[in-house]
């Protein structure tokens, strides 16, 4: 009965109508730029993130929340209609999204879609309500060594899912530790990396090296691609899904609901890997294989029905651990962290108005998307017929002005354009920038326990393998890296990237 | 057997590692105290992941070599690369010796770029007219306020990309100027100067 009483306080504080209002302005700005092909939700949460400081932490986090469901939901719109994905886990709803978009059966798409998606956020919602006071019951257990070790698997597990080579992913991971420790050290005082610049002693925000790597390095790409986007389908056709349409999606969805919820709670996990992996199940479990790629109605349910499962529960590590298991993650730490609220299992406990409000806002927001999002797609897909050089400088107006309100200094508009460049040059040597912004925003809290593990133990590196919860983490994580290294596995996993991307 | 650079992305990747992992490691160890492992100092933690860097960067340096892998398209070269930085740092210099302020000269060398840019690397204009876009705007914003940094910011932007008809740039400005003033400074009150600062009264409130 207790998970009813939590679940009535967090209502309580959602449906007041400053919240209520909260979470649709963020599903609106969330579709509304998560819609725009190339701007994904790491970059529309940077994006927006800069309007929500004046909030309460409450309301700042249930629009960031619902930003992050409407930017998903946009994503998936453009992939259907336009054949280009808003983000990358709705790479997969393109396959068969777009085809039966071409046979003019987009609304049944968008409409199995949107069901699917608003189906699997109710589950993941339920699921985070049970899961997540267990879990945070025992992370209040950690120690230093524990949370060190978690950090690890969390940041091996973010290697293993990005693209191409692994080395360079573990590479990227070690940049973005090392870019996070810039600024002063905690335990000496010591200005470390500074060169002299005062505004580096607070270190680099992580909004502004997000909104470069992510958002201006996306627009200079897109720039350079040129404008190859053609709106296949002005007319949506009619919503409803026929009669064997449902019959086949339904358990499309219910088996995508399962595999998202429980993917998305892996660190590392999340939208990506829950919408692939569904799409995967989906094709080996048909009766007719060969439909899909060729508008198979199960190709989009499953999948949508798993990345919006992931996404919500991809919180539960966030809200019960303060660890981010993916890059949309680690910017709601972000977001917690500027509201002055130290992510972790103190947060359930301290703040129970916050964390179950959080959790019944997820609903609400699902909820906005279904009602609004179907009878507003007409003007989605207007805005899709905007070209492209009209809105790469208005998203350029609202990042820089977002940047520079920060701390109303240049320097961090500066920032934001070297990592920039840095985020160009990194996608051209084909090493991703996700897995850099998880390591740069676990940099500081690694060392901080790795430290404390380390004089706890007097400077004995066993305690890692000694304790056994720690020792499972890092049992987990070698386990990840031999799977993953392992050529013939490694030869299936290129493939899965490659067959996702044609 | 000649030996050949088979993946030129994982080559200069590969460098770039090990740069980033050289520089933070020595920039470590000769700055910061290094501890021992029960009290780390400020240099334990970088020192280790540095060098986990440099191998790393070995490795993927070592497999550019071993394996087949895509052309790297980039339309710069290393050699501008290390001239658009020496730009920054000798008007950087120079700018200190006549003692003008530093942001001055991240202006002027953002200026260089953006010239040299577009009269002789025309295809690196989306990169360099991007990121001179917001450092422009940013730089500019207290001296000339809002108004005028954003007229900056939304031309050399523009400009940037494939098609530039200045009708359409002159309405897009008006919409975002427009839209700028009314959400971010008096909807969300951000303390941004709207007039430059030489402007005793301004007409816009």
């Amino acid at each position: 009965m207790e998970i009813l009483n939590n679940l009535i306080l967090g209502f309580s504080v959602a449906v007041s109508p400053m919240h209520l209002l909260y979470a649709l302005i963020g599903v609106m700005l969330g579709t509304l730029i998560g819609v725009l092909p190339g701007v994904g939700p790491v970059a529309t949460i940077a994006m927006l993130l800069p309007i929500t400081f004046n909030l309460s932490p409450i309301a700042a986090l249930i629009m960031l929340a619902g930003i992050y469901y409407g930017a998903q939901y946009g994503g998936s719109t453009t992939a259907i209609l336009v054949n280009l994905p808003g983000e990358s886990a709705s790479v997969v709803t393109c396959l068969d999204g777009y085809q039966m978009a071409r046979q003019g059966r987009a609304g049944p798409a968008l409409a199995t879609a949107a069901v699917g998606s608003f189906f699997a956020g109710c589950v993941a919602t339920l699921i985070i309500a049970i899961a997540a006071p267990p879990l945070a019951e025992v992370a209040l257990k950690f120690g230093p060594a524990e949370y060190f070790s978690l950090m690890v698997l969390g940041l091996v597990a973010a290697t293993v899912l990005a693209h191409g080579s692994l080395t360079k992913a573990i590479a990227m991971v070690v940049l973005g530790l090392l870019l996070g420790i810039i600024g002063t050290d905690v335990n000496s005082g010591v200005l470390r990396f500074t060169f002299d610049v005062p505004e580096l002693s607070d270190g680099i925000g992580f909004v502004v090296v997000a909104m470069g790597m992510f958002g201006t390095a996306e627009i200079i790409a897109n720039l350079e691609q040129g404008e190859k986007r053609e709106v296949f389908t002005s007319k949506v056709g009619r919503l409803m899904p026929t009669r064997e349409d449902i019959k086949r999606a339904w358990p499309a969805v219910l088996r995508g609901t399962a595999l998202g919820s429980f993917l998305g709670i892996l660190p590392g996990g999340g939208a990506l890997l829950s919408s692939f992996g569904a799409y995967t199940v989906e094709k080996k479990l048909s009766k007719h294989p060969e439909q899909f790629g060729k508008g198979a109605i199960e190709g989009v349910a499953g999948p949508e029905a798993a990345n919006n499962a992931g996404a919500q529960t991809s919180f539960i590590p966030m809200l019960t651990l303060g660890i981010p298991g993916n890059a949309v993650m680690a910017l709601m730490i972000g977001a917690l962290m500027i509201q002055g609220i130290a992510p972790g299992p103190q947060v359930m406990n301290e703040k129970p108005e916050l964390f179950w409000g959080l959790i019944a806002s997820m609903w609400v927001g699902n909820a906005f998307l279904v009602i609004l999002n179907l009878p507003l797609i007409g003007m989605w897909i207007k805005l899709l017929t905007v070209p492209y050089r009209y809105l790469y400088p208005a998203i350029l107006v609202f990042m820089s002005i977002g940047v520079f309100s920060l701390s109303n200094n240049p320097f961090d508009v500066l920032i934001m354009a070297i990592f920039g460049v840095l985020g160009y040059i990194c996608v051209k040597l084909e090493c991703e920038p996700a897995p850099m912004i998880l390591g740069f925003i676990l940099g500081p809290l690694m060392e901080e326990n790795l430290r404390r593990a380390m004089l706890l133990s007097r400077g004995d590196p066993m305690t890692f393998i000694t304790k056994p919860i720690s020792a499972g983490f890092i049992i987990a994580s070698v386990i990840l890296l031999v799977i993953v290294a392992l050529p013939a596995l490694r030869k299936k996993r290129e493939e899965a990237f490659v067959e996702q991307k044609t | 057997m000649a030996v050949r650079i088979k993946a030129p992305k994982d080559f200069w990747a590969g460098l770039m590692f090990i740069g980033f992992g050289a520089f933070f490691m020595i920039w470590a160890l000769t700055h910061y105290q290094m501890g021992t492992a029960v009290r780390m100092g400020p240099a334990y933690f970088p020192t280790m992941l540095g060098g986990l860097m440099l191998f790393l960067g070995v490795l993927v340096l070592i497999e550019s070599f071993a394996m087949e892998g895509p052309p790297l398209t980039l339309p710069f070269n290393i050699v501008h690369l290390v001239i658009a930085v020496l730009i920054y740092f000798a008007l950087g210099w120079i700018f200190k010796q006549v003692g003008i302020s530093g942001d001055y000269a991240i202006l002027a060398g953002t200026a260089a770029l953006v010239v040299l840019s577009v009269l002789y690397l025309p295809a690196t204009k989306p990169l360099v007219l991007i990121s001179a876009a917001c450092v422009i705007y940013g730089y500019l914003m207290k001296p000339l306020g809002l108004v005028l940094s954003t007229l900056l910011l939304i031309f050399v932007a523009a400009y940037a990309g494939h098609e530039f008809k200045w009708k359409e740039v002159v309405i897009l400005y008006v919409i975002l100027i427009v839209f700028s003033i009314l959400v971010f400074v008096k909807g969300l009150t951000l303390p941004f100067p709207i007039c430059p600062a030489f402007m005793e009264t301004c007409p816009i409130r």
